[in-house]
């Protein structure tokens, strides 16, 4: 009896809290945008947040400094590494206590912003960021509910990198540019340094885009237009069979193989001896990754941007994103100014200070002021971001880095691509189904 | 055939010891080669699983000690900022638990039974299910990002942790009330009861709540990741991972040298309070 008691208790008051927490929400969304701004708005005149590493840390310090220099604007400043910082500025955002400049994802913009409620429409502000620095089709790309709601940054798309010492090892000289010798890299690499070397280590991800790569160069078309998965159950199966053909040829190690080496969701390649000792000679990764796994390597001589591989005759395949952007939040209080910063940053002096480390900037007059410094570009970077930028001819659709699709685990591509290599699957036309189902499922939800 | 009873005992003995010690270090030696890798290059760290340094350097811990991001935040700053909320978060939990324990045990009021089980009940809420009306709270109040980390230490005051609180009333019930009563003839009225007689044999066990929450504090992230927006704020959870995150390569060594370092006030206070500890956890597992 006092067992059930304390039970209905329990949920009675869980239940409680849940409905509290609906109504008080609802509240302090009214109030929001008065009292608490002040809150965020700590010392300085304006205030931003950025995620990143340590070096991009300083570079947007010294950057702020400049622009204080500039204009006697004061920036103070929130930044954090990447984990956690997604759930801290969701939780911002929505309290309005987000600072007045962010960095922002792309796929925020939507996620966050799809009824264009969060951040400022910076058409606005044209008059102050000149936006004919940047290419028409980026623009479009942030341009979300009607609202140019970011500044693109920059623009990322994924392309290989070789680690040409373990490739020498093994007999070869070049590093692959067709699937043929893809798949002749693979044998080498199995008959010249045995089993645990490969050419190439993907990830669920990873393998989730190269696919999209695969298949959109062989029926050439892209993987989703206006909110519909363009590709069928059976089409998507090929693709999946070449992941599949790829492990079978001794391309790629399995995940389970992977797994076992200690590489998962929370332990990139990089972290692993496999890939810091060469065992594991490349990877399909972000023109912009590349500096933290030539640095990981214990012997970083042979490693070098490759070229993307064309796999079909229809399209060259391949897609190319807005990497971030910077956004003004509509709980700014001086938004001119918050306009300006953001000149500065992207069009201005800021853009030599910054250089690469957000990326390679996209704005025309940002990239010439930051290749007029010596050193602000890093030339790898560069390198794989214009081969790159050459290459793909699809653009990315907002719904391809969802929460439910790229969560790992628990997300559809892990589940599907982690499922089929753990042989979980009878056959590549139910993985594709359920691919299929799940993709479906995240576009309906952004579309309601 | 007949071995010496003594013998035998010290057969016994040797393989219980062997057996012992054989587990014991494989247990421990994750954290000798912790220790050992904070001497190490990076390139070595992954060459061998021996603990033994070949090549010690120092580089790992001048990293872990100078590094600085703009002068906003170091390690040293960041220790500060960790205590500065963590003490008064320890001592107000304590004190707050002892008295909601305190009214709970010795007291007979209306509702005591269901406002206890309504206490118990919330033993077993996640704080992620918290997260967000709590932050929409100390929004309403407009505590986020408050210079003095209010969010984080205030609601210590209202004996929030009801595992402590829960924890408590079984050690007063274990404490006879002829103690009580004895007391109250000689003069003693609830509250010098309470601080007279109760608390100084309650002390191993608010030794026990005390490390508990000074552990889970100092761990903990997602608090101060929601509430601490400001970098010269930081506390040292996060500066940990801010160095982790490193965009460009990972410097093991640094990370676990800092990491180490991290540790080290949370170790001293544990072998400092050790005694009291775990003579707390045993009067649990026996009066409780």
């Amino acid at each position: 009896m006092k067992k059930a008691l304390a039970l209905m208790l329990a949920g009675a008051l869980s239940a409680g809290l849940l409905a509290g927490c609906g109504s008080t929400g609802a509240a302090s969304g009214n109030t929001a945008t008065g009292e608490n701004s002040s809150a965020a708005a700590g010392s300085g005149d304006l205030t931003m947040s950025w995620w990143g590493g340590d070096s991009r840390h300083e570079a947007y310090q010294n950057a702020l400094a400049a622009f204080t220099e500039k204009t006697g604007m004061t920036v103070s400043t929130h930044y954090g590494a990447w984990s956690g910082w997604e759930d801290q500025t969701s939780a911002a955002l929505y309290s309005g206590n987000a600072e007045d400049v962010m960095q922002v994802n792309w796929n925020w913009l939507s996620q966050y912003s799809g009824d264009g409620s969060k951040f400022v429409d910076l058409n606005e502000y044209a008059d102050i960021i000149d936006l004919s620095q940047f290419p028409e089709s980026t623009l479009e790309a942030c341009t979300v509910a009607g609202k140019l709601q970011a500044i693109p940054v920059s623009m990322t798309g994924r392309i290989f990198y070789w680690n040409m010492n373990t490739f020498k090892e093994a007999g070869l000289e070049n590093y692959p540019t067709t699937l043929d010798e893809l798949y002749a890299a693979g044998e080498a690499f199995k008959t010249n340094l045995g089993d645990e070397y490969y050419p190439l280590a993907m990830g669920e991800y990873d393998r989730m885009i190269l696919m999209t790569f695969y298949l959109e160069s062989t029926y050439g078309k892209p993987w989703v237009e206006d909110n519909t998965l363009q590709y069928t159950v059976e089409e998507i199966a090929t693709g999946i069979d070449f992941i599949q053909s790829l492990e079978d040829n001794h391309v790629i190690p399995s995940i389970q193989t992977m797994n076992a080496a200690g590489i998962d969701a929370n332990n990139s390649i990089d972290k692993s001896e496999q890939w810091i000792n060469g065992m594991y000679a490349g990877i399909f990764e972000w023109d912009s990754a590349p500096v933290k796994y030539r640095d990981a390597l214990a012997d970083a001589s042979g490693f070098i941007v490759g070229d993307e591989i064309k796999f079909g005759d229809k399209a060259n395949g391949g897609f190319s994103k807005v990497s971030m952007g910077l956004a003004i939040t509509e709980t700014c209080q001086n938004k001119e100014a918050a306009a300006e910063l953001i000149n500065f940053l992207l069009n201005g002096e800021g853009a030599a200070i910054l250089g690469s480390e957000c990326g390679i900037p996209n704005s025309a007059a940002g990239l010439a002021a930051a290749s007029a410094v010596d050193g602000a570009v890093e030339a790898l970077v560069e390198e794989a971001n214009s081969k790159v930028m050459a290459f793909v001819d699809f653009q990315l659709d907002p719904v391809y880095e969802s929460t439910d699709l790229k969560a790992n685990p628990g997300g559809v591509y892990a589940d599907v691509f982690g499922g089929y290599s753990y042989g979980e699957y009878t056959d590549s036309t139910k993985a594709a189904q359920d691919l299929y189902d799940g993709v479906s499922d995240a576009l309906a939800e952004l579309g309601a | 055939m007949t071995m010496k009873l003594e013998t035998r005992h010290k057969i016994a003995k040797f393989f219980q010891y062997f057996v012992l010690i054989v587990v014991g270090f494989v247990m421990i030696y994750p954290l000798l080669w912790m220790v050992g890798a904070t001497f190490k290059s990076n390139a070595e760290i992954f060459t061998g699983i021996g603990f033994i340094p070949k090549n010690p350097t120092l580089e790992g811990y001048a990293a872990a000690v100078t590094q600085n991001y703009g002068g906003d935040i170091n390690i040293w700053r960041a220790f500060l900022n960790t205590y500065s909320y963590v003490l008064p978060k320890v001592i107000f939990t304590v004190i707050s638990s002892v008295i909601a324990a305190y009214g709970f045990s010795r007291f007979k009021f209306k509702g005591r039974d269901i406002l206890f089980s309504i206490m118990i009940s919330t033993l077993f809420l996640p704080q992620v299910v918290l997260n967000v009306p709590q932050y929409l709270m100390y929004n309403t109040f407009g505590w986020i990002n408050s210079p003095f980390y209010l969010p984080l230490w205030v609601p210590t005051l209202f004996a929030t942790e009801t595992y402590f609180v829960y924890q408590l009333v079984q050690f007063m019930r274990s404490i006879p009330h002829d103690l009580d009563e004895a007391a109250s003839i000689d003069g003693c009225g609830p509250v010098k009861i309470l601080y007279k007689i109760i608390c100084p044999m309650l002390s191993p066990s608010l030794v026990a709540c005390g490390l508990f929450q000074f552990m889970w504090s100092c761990n903990d992230f997602m608090g101060p990741l929601l509430y601490v927006t400001t970098p010269t704020k930081y506390p040292m959870s996060i500066f940990v991972k801010l160095s982790m995150d490193g965009d460009a390569g990972f410097n093991w060594n640094r990370i676990l040298a800092l990491s180490l370092i991290s540790i080290i006030p949370q170790l001293v206070v544990f072998f400092c309070a050790q005694d009291a500890f775990i003579d707390g956890i045993a009067a649990g597992s026996v009066k409780g």
